[in-house]
């Protein structure tokens, strides 16, 4: 009869694979899809699948983290300006076939690009402690003691950012009068 | 007919080698199914508790006719909303219309899987965990799911074609965000006092003292966030009925309509058992002899009577002033809290 392991490894490539092809379809559905409110809600579904493939990695945290950040914070934006614009469909001027046709142009360019520049793909060096991998503790240790430097300097540029958008998006504010 | 006894051997040898060989994976599809059903089932009962205890605090009876203590009526109200008919106005987007309820529903569903109610204990030789999932992250998975939840909302607002519908997924999901800052703010600082983000070792480090008398404050935001999550009176602003006439589910009949009060009562479940789990000591029972269980789940129901008990004491606050509380006073207040907290646990 089936010997048991490679029956359970095979259905583990095939969520894999099919999470992953998921993640192709949904981020082709972004750039083909005319109405903004369903591109949003490729784009959204593509996150998920990434977080999945994270989670079938056992990176727990980062699957974790890339739902509250980019399917949760930065998607939900997206969907807000979509709302008040008025999620309109729009004309495309290009046809199906061409826009086909110079995305595979592109794809090919960039694959001949990358197998000239990249070797074969290599094993990452160095040790993992299986204990904690893939937790938040893993990352934590990693980021403030090798990264330290680069992380704070990267928050002190996200704050820059923020504090001068609130400067450019400034608007005389009068309080609602009681009538 | 050799073969055939034959084959039926191999089958069933197969069989009993892959059951005993994927116990665990048994286990996790039994307790998710379980776990599913039973927080589906909560719902009615909560409805049933809420007209009661609501009749009971503005001095009326509440639903008393059908059945003992009018224990029917949820039961007549379900097959009421799954019998009606079902309205979709003709220009809206239908794929979205029907999505927008189901994504709530598996959600809020999803959220609770992580919510452990009692300490491990064996049976039959197995370890039997009273938990969906051990998620080593699993305070941040149910800030991660209950923010998808938001989705639902939206694309209910947008789908639907209505004005009304639209302010009042905005609303909402404005709301929402918001309140999930002091949400997570609040609940870092004991992250920072345990050192964990596993629910387990939250309740875990509070065996001798509940966390709420350490951190009176972080209690207090997390909850008052918490309700303001869930979209509960005094912060239903999606469905200010004067405004909005009834917000982002104002198109929505029958059982969709059904599946958005779903979401938000199984929200208020999830989100009383968080309150018990990272504040009041989980299933400790601390000296009172009563099964660990059963105090989890005597600590989800108080909580749950407080949330009806705000339902009908506060009236509605208006919406700049709900941001305005939002981010001007509960945002700052847990900042110094984390703060504080910070600086003790580095002392």
């Amino acid at each position: 009869m089936f010997d048991l392991a490679t029956v359970f490894e095979f259905t583990r490539d095939t969520v894999i694979f099919t999470v992953g092809l998921t993640a192709v379809l949904a981020s082709l559905g972004v750039i083909l899809c005319s109405s903004p409110i369903y591109c949003a809600l490729y784009l959204i579904s593509h996150m998920i699948c990434l977080a999945l493939l994270f989670l079938l990695y056992n990176a727990e945290f980062l699957a974790v983290v890339q739902i509250i950040v980019y399917a949760g914070a930065v998607m939900i934006l997206f969907l807000f300006i979509i709302a008040l614009l008025g999620g309109k469909k729009e004309v495309q001027e290009l046809t199906f076939e061409r826009s086909i046709a110079v995305a595979f142009i592109f794809t090919l360019l960039g694959e001949l690009y990358l197998s000239a520049t990249v070797g074969p793909t290599k094993q990452i060096e160095g040790k993992i402690n299986p204990e904690i991998f893939g937790t938040a503790k893993a990352i934590g240790l990693e980021l403030y003691s090798k990264h330290l430097v680069a992380f704070e300097l990267a928050s002190a540029l996200l704050l820059v950012a923020a504090v001068g958008v609130i400067c450019l998006a400034k608007f005389s504010f009068a309080p609602l009068k009681r009538r | 007919m050799d073969w055939v006894t034959k084959f039926l051997d191999e089958l069933w040898d197969f069989i009993v080698q892959s059951l005993s060989d994927n116990v665990p994976l048994i286990v996790g599809s039994v307790k998710a199914i379980v776990i599913a059903v039973a927080v589906m089932s909560v719902v009615p009962g909560l409805v049933w508790l809420e007209r009661r205890l609501m009749g009971r605090f503005q001095v009326r009876l509440g639903p008393n006719r059908v059945g003992p203590f009018g224990f029917g009526q949820p039961m007549a109200d379900t097959i009421k909303l799954l019998f009606k008919e079902s309205i979709i106005q003709s220009s809206a987007d239908k794929f979205l219309f029907h999505l927008a309820p189901a994504v709530v529903v598996f959600t809020a569903i999803v959220a609770f899987a992580v919510i452990p109610f009692g300490a491990p204990f064996e049976v039959f030789g197995q370890n039997i965990e009273l938990w969906g999932a051990n998620v080593n992250s699993g305070i941040l998975f149910v800030f991660a799911i209950s923010g998808m939840g938001i989705y639902g909302m939206v694309i209910a607002g947008l789908s639907s074609n209505n004005k009304y519908s639209l302010m009042g997924g905005l609303r909402s999901s404005a709301q929402m965000i918001s309140y999930e800052l002091s949400l997570g703010l609040s609940a870092l600082s004991i992250i920072v006092l345990t050192g964990s983000l596993s629910l387990m070792d939250m309740v875990v480090a509070q065996e001798s003292v509940p966390f709420i008398l350490i951190q009176p404050l972080a209690f207090l935001l997390f909850f008052i966030a918490g309700v303001a999550e869930t979209n509960r009176a005094p912060f239903d602003l999606p469905e200010a009925e004067q405004e909005l006439v009834a917000g982002f589910h104002t198109e929505y009949t029958g059982m969709k309509f059904a599946m958005f009060f779903m979401g938000e009562y199984i929200n208020m479940v999830t989100m009383s058992a968080l309150v018990t789990l990272l504040f009041l000591g989980g299933w400790n029972t601390y000296g009172i002899p009563i099964w660990p269980i059963l105090a989890f789940a005597a600590k989800v129901v108080f909580l749950l009577c407080v949330f009806i008990w705000l339902r009908s004491t506060f009236p509605r606050i208006r919406y700049d002033r709900l941001m305005t509380f939002g981010w001007k006073v509960l945002l700052p207040l847990c900042l110094l809290n984390l703060l504080i907290t910070g600086t003790l646990k580095v002392l």
